[in-house]
């Protein structure tokens, strides 16, 4: 296995905080990584430096073995690497099967093509079909319940047949049914060949999904393992309840 | 066919026949200004309502396209009236590109910065006016080439040439409803940061809106210039301009195709009733500015999102919700304006 993401001496402060501290990672091809963390341990700023939201201080990102620290978040996206937001950010006056497609991917010439053309159509519908949101297909995203909207958010993302997905915290405040929906789809895309990145509060979610586990304190990974190695360790144990 | 190119075809077929009817002076020049007005918020609507970034510099695009036929034509006479018509698509082109940097810079900022940014860029452009006297004149003013159009026509050259800046000013945001053009647009609205993330090119798409928003508002400046013959810096580069055509836009309905139309005639037509009602004083200002307050207070969506989404809920009562929803075609524009019913 070779790494498709790795995270080299990453350091983000704002102001006096040091959010992330030397934070070295590496994503294998093919997994479903789960990176887990006590509250402001710098998940979530983790996610925003690898992505493009945010410009380390200092550090390197190489995705698939090129150096894409500091890119546009877009172009990251065109080069397969995409996320969800804890949120659920989706275009709330746009239609489910728009969301789908605004996401789909651009270029000039497709720019001034029709809003949803016959291919955009199929190919949203057939990700429609596999979420099950294709009743709600002409609703505007704003009439949906936040479950669904999360769900939505996530199909979006899987328009561009990314390699790599950054998940934060696709169960957060979603009901249990919800959930397994969620865990079935990522399982479902991992065998398909995407890999997976989640950050994530639902111990039980993880510890089910994830392997391996990158537990995260402070701004720097602790310690990285199966699930039964984390559950086990002494220094997650101190991390997450204080020594 | 279709409800909304009838409806198109119906009002412009009405516009082409109204001079036809031997209209008084004064209804002509109200017409004339209303166009004007018309073809500048609907302009705007592509920055202003579609992407959501709220110029209010677009007086300055207004001026520059003013000086510019005045220039373009200092020293010549006309000769059939309709050379500066002629010249309307490279003035244009002209505030296209004058705009473009100004929208790289200033498309940075969000929300009120940016109309902080546009405004400021306006009294730039005002100033400029005033103080470069060579080109613009300075306060005494800048004179226009002379129309020769004989008195008794003297609005209807004018009157149709705005008649077709109107369709082009349409075409143009339908058009971009109905492409990805719009799509991008209305992921920018909504959520500018997350749009970004998922390959949106967020900068190209509100740039040409602005550029191509601002390169209409040259072309109508031309217009007005050529229709005062003589232009002065406190007319043609205008807080005011900048005002009425974000209100005309915010009273029609913001990011639909027929909002700004009707938010112009609305408003520019009340408003020189107001001015001659209540004399050569500025009174009609506060008119309209109760104008403003009861649409933000009653309609804050706009005249037109307002009646859809009415429409809609009755209809969609009256199916006893228990039709599915119907599927989303390229043709749809509910959802390119942000309304439940059609623009």
């Amino acid at each position: 296995m070779s790494a498709i993401l790795t995270v080299d001496g990453l350091s983000k402060g704002f102001g006096g905080v040091r959010a992330v501290d030397e934070c070295s990672l590496a994503v294998e091809q093919g997994t479903i990584t789960g990176l887990i963390g006590p509250n402001g341990s710098g998940k979530t700023t983790v996610f925003n430096i690898i992505t493009g939201y945010l410009r380390a201080d200092a550090g390197t990102v190489r995705l698939g073995g090129r150096d894409v620290t500091g890119q546009d978040t877009g172009r990251l996206y065109r080069h397969g690497l995409s996320r969800t937001f804890q949120q659920a950010r989706v275009f709330p006056q746009l239609t489910v099967l728009e969301n789908l497609v605004v996401a789909g991917g651009y270029s000039w010439w497709r720019l001034f093509r029709g809003r949803v053309t016959r291919s955009d159509q199929a190919a949203a519908q057939r990700l429609l079909a596999e979420f099950r949101l294709d009743a709600l297909a002409g609703v505007p995203a704003a009439e949906l319940s936040y479950g669904q909207r999360k769900l939505l958010e996530f199909a979006a993302v899987l328009m561009s047949e990314p390699r790599l997905v950054l998940l934060d915290e696709p169960t957060a405040g979603v009901n249990q049914v919800l959930v397994e929906t969620m865990e079935r789809h990522i399982r479902a895309r991992n065998a398909a060949g995407i890999t997976f990145l989640i950050v994530e509060h639902d111990m039980t979610f993880v510890m089910r999904l994830c392997d391996p586990i990158v537990v995260l304190d402070a701004g720097r990974p602790i310690f990285s393992g199966t699930p039964a190695q984390v559950q086990n360790n002494p220094l997650v144990l101190d991390a997450y309840l204080g020594s | 066919m279709r409800a909304g190119p009838v409806r198109g075809l119906l009002f412009f077929g009405a516009l082409v026949v109204t001079p036809l009817f031997g209209l008084q002076h004064w209804v002509l020049n109200l017409l004339v200004f209303v166009l004007m007005f018309a073809v500048m918020s609907s302009s705007w609507n592509l920055v202003g309502g579609m992407a959501g970034y709220p110029s209010l510099g677009h007086a300055a695009f207004f001026g520059i396209g003013a000086y510019a036929l005045g220039l373009i034509f200092r020293g010549h006479t006309v000769h059939s009236g309709y050379e500066p018509f002629f010249w309307l698509p490279v003035i244009g082109l002209l505030g296209a590109v004058v705009g473009w940097p100004i929208a790289v810079v200033s498309m940075r900022t969000r929300a009120d910065v940016f109309a902080i940014v546009t405004i400021t860029f306006l009294f730039v452009v005002q100033t400029l006016a005033f103080n470069l006297h060579g080109l613009t004149g300075g306060a005494q003013g800048l004179a226009m080439p002379i129309a020769p159009f004989p008195a008794a026509t003297f609005e209807e050259p004018f009157y149709y040439v705005l008649v077709v800046l109107l369709a082009l000013a349409l075409g143009l945001t339908y058009g971009a409803l109905r492409s990805k053009v719009g799509l991008a647009l209305s992921a920018v609205r909504a959520d500018e940061d997350k749009a970004r993330g998922i390959g949106v090119p967020t900068t190209g798409v509100k740039v040409l809106a602005f550029s191509v928003s601002v390169g209409l508002t040259a072309m109508v400046g031309g217009v007005w210039g050529y229709y005062e013959s003589f232009i002065y810096p406190q007319f043609a580069v205008d807080p005011l301009i900048t005002i009425a055509i974000v209100l005309m836009t915010f009273l029609g309905g913001r990011a639909t195709l027929w909002g700004p139309v009707l938010g112009a005639f609305l408003l520019e037509a009340g408003q020189q009733v107001l001015a001659y009602q209540l004399g050569g004083n500025q009174f009609y200002l506060i008119a309209y500015a109760m104008i403003f307050l009861l649409v933000m207070l009653f309609l804050p969506r706009g005249i037109v999102p307002t009646i859809a989404q009415r429409r809609g809920k009755r209809s969609r009562s009256a199916g006893a919700g228990a039709t599915p929803a119907p599927p989303a075609s390229g043709l749809d524009l509910r959802a390119a304006t942000g309304s439940r019913g059609t623009p």
